[in-house]
């Protein structure tokens, strides 16, 4: 069923999606949470570009053939992707960090995040003890439609809407900054180097999100939609087979579900993609000297746990991580994951204002105040 | 006034703020509490092993016009964030 050359393949991309995470930086609670507490768009225009260049890609992915509508990543849609997606907007601020920057900042050896890590896997079997029948009955029937929708199974060809939506998104960048501003952030963006690229810390955040881009859609051509906390799922479900055998995620219908289409409570490609980033981040720290065993404070362990569990809890009922739903929810225009996102963008502004108490500049009228 | 890295090293900064192992949104807002303690000209220094911060941290009080960012000393994983209270 899983070839070796699905496992190499697999390989391949994690390790370039780890190396690009960590040379950029790349963190979706920042692109948030920076914008409205400090005004620094910087992560947010990589998440924007990340976007533009999935619509462009999962587009011409269709148009030519490479795929079908059929294997676009769809879910059913409604109330639930607002509320998964805003617990699990508020589970990784305070974490720290969104599922993909757990993933690299892991690799550079920040024990904070191995700990979130350990926590969202607790967090996504959690979920799968409660799944049936309370998530069912009471979660996902009432508020969520039978089958997902993707904006694809429109009768249009299906570039039109990718270009619409990122002509539109040009049109707004080049209004908010002018034709010299945006010609200039482009040649910034291509131009950011110092010396050996491999030995420079972080590459510009936006030429990083337009490779990912690239990556994720060769990835979705060749093999499959990228996605982070299902094949961490399983990975707990491997965990639990191990410890308490087989039979105990069988019979557990989430997890069921789940292992749909393997051989065996096992490791797939999928799964392999996953450590991959891990081990792509590594090589990116350690090729710039940034690798380092960051140990946490003790006092910053309840926000590791508790975020990392919300996160591996909300993850299942969005359902999908921030990477899942901006990569292939967004390429795929699935319904799904334009509403998850909006509610994870929810969740960050709501833990960024009332957990952390943090001052929202992008809103503060500062001429109102004397002093600080 | 942006310093050079020698310049920065040879401040003697009046507040040390402790970053290391912290990470977002903890790395700012101990900035900011540093800040609070300092008197008008007194310079604090966050030292953080969080290279994010070193974007924020800048970003945050240039917004908020209360501290002039002087400059960022890194050496590996390891960064030193000058601030002037403003």
């Amino acid at each position: 069923m899983f070839t070796i050359e699905m496992f190499i393949l697999a390989a391949a991309f994690g390790l370039t999606y780890g190396f690009l995470l960590q040379k950029a930086d790349f963190c979706f609670v920042a692109s948030v949470r920076d914008f409205i507490s400090v005004g620094d768009s910087r992560t947010g225009k990589g998440v924007l570009v990340l976007m533009a260049t999935a619509l462009i890609g999962w587009g011409v992915v269709l148009t030519f053939g490479f795929a079908s509508l059929d294997e676009l990543w769809t879910v059913p849609f409604g109330l639930s992707n607002l509320i998964g997606g805003l617990l699990f907007g508020i589970g990784m601020t305070i974490a720290g960090s969104c599922a993909s920057g757990t993933l690299y900042r892991s690799g550079m050896g920040y024990v904070h995040f191995w700990i979130v890590l350990a926590c969202m896997i607790a967090g996504n079997l959690l979920f799968s003890f409660i799944y049936d029948p309370w998530a069912i009955d009471y979660f996902f029937e009432p508020l969520a439609t039978d089958g997902g929708y993707s904006l694809y199974e429109m009768n249009t060809p299906f570039l039109i809407l990718p270009l619409v939506i990122v002509a539109i998104m040009l049109l707004l960048t080049i209004k908010r900054f002018g034709v010299g501003g945006f010609l200039q952030g482009v040649k910034d963006s291509l131009t950011d180097w110092q010396g050996n690229p491999f030995k420079q810390q972080h590459w510009d955040v936006r030429f990083c999100a337009f490779l990912m881009g690239i990556t994720a859609t060769i990835q979705f051509a060749v093999f499959s939609n990228i996605s982070v906390t299902g094949p961490e799922t399983r990975m707990g479900g491997v965990i639990l087979g191990s410890i308490f055998g087989e039979d105990a995620v069988y019979n557990n219908m989430y997890l069921n579900e789940m292992f749909a289409g393997y051989p065996s409570v096992g490791l797939g490609p999928e799964e392999a993609l996953v450590i991959f980033i891990l081990v792509g981040a590594m090589i990116s720290a350690l090729l710039s000297g940034s690798f380092k065993i960051r140990f946490p404070k003790a006092k910053r362990l309840p926000y590791a746990i508790g975020g990392g569990l919300l996160m591996g809890v909300a993850s299942r009922m969005a359902p999908g991580c921030n990477i899942a739903n901006v990569i292939a929810g967004v390429g795929g225009m699935s319904i799904a994951s334009f509403i998850a996102i909006i509610g994870m963008a929810l969740g960050v502004f709501i833990a960024t204002a009332y957990i952390f108490k943090m001052p929202l500049l992008l809103f503060h009228n500062f001429d109102d105040e004397e002093t600080v | 006034m942006a310093l050079g890295e020698k310049e920065l090293e040879a401040l003697e900064p009046d507040h040390i703020v402790d970053g290391i192992g912290e990470v977002c949104p903890h790395t700012l807002n101990l900035a900011l509490d540093g800040l609070k303690k300092a008197k008008p000209g007194e310079t604090v220094m966050e030292v953080t092993d969080h290279s994010i911060a070193t974007k924020t941290i800048p970003a945050a009080v240039k917004m908020r016009k209360n501290a002039e960012h002087l400059g960022t000393v890194n050496s590996g994983s390891e960064y030193k964030i000058y601030l002037k209270k403003l």
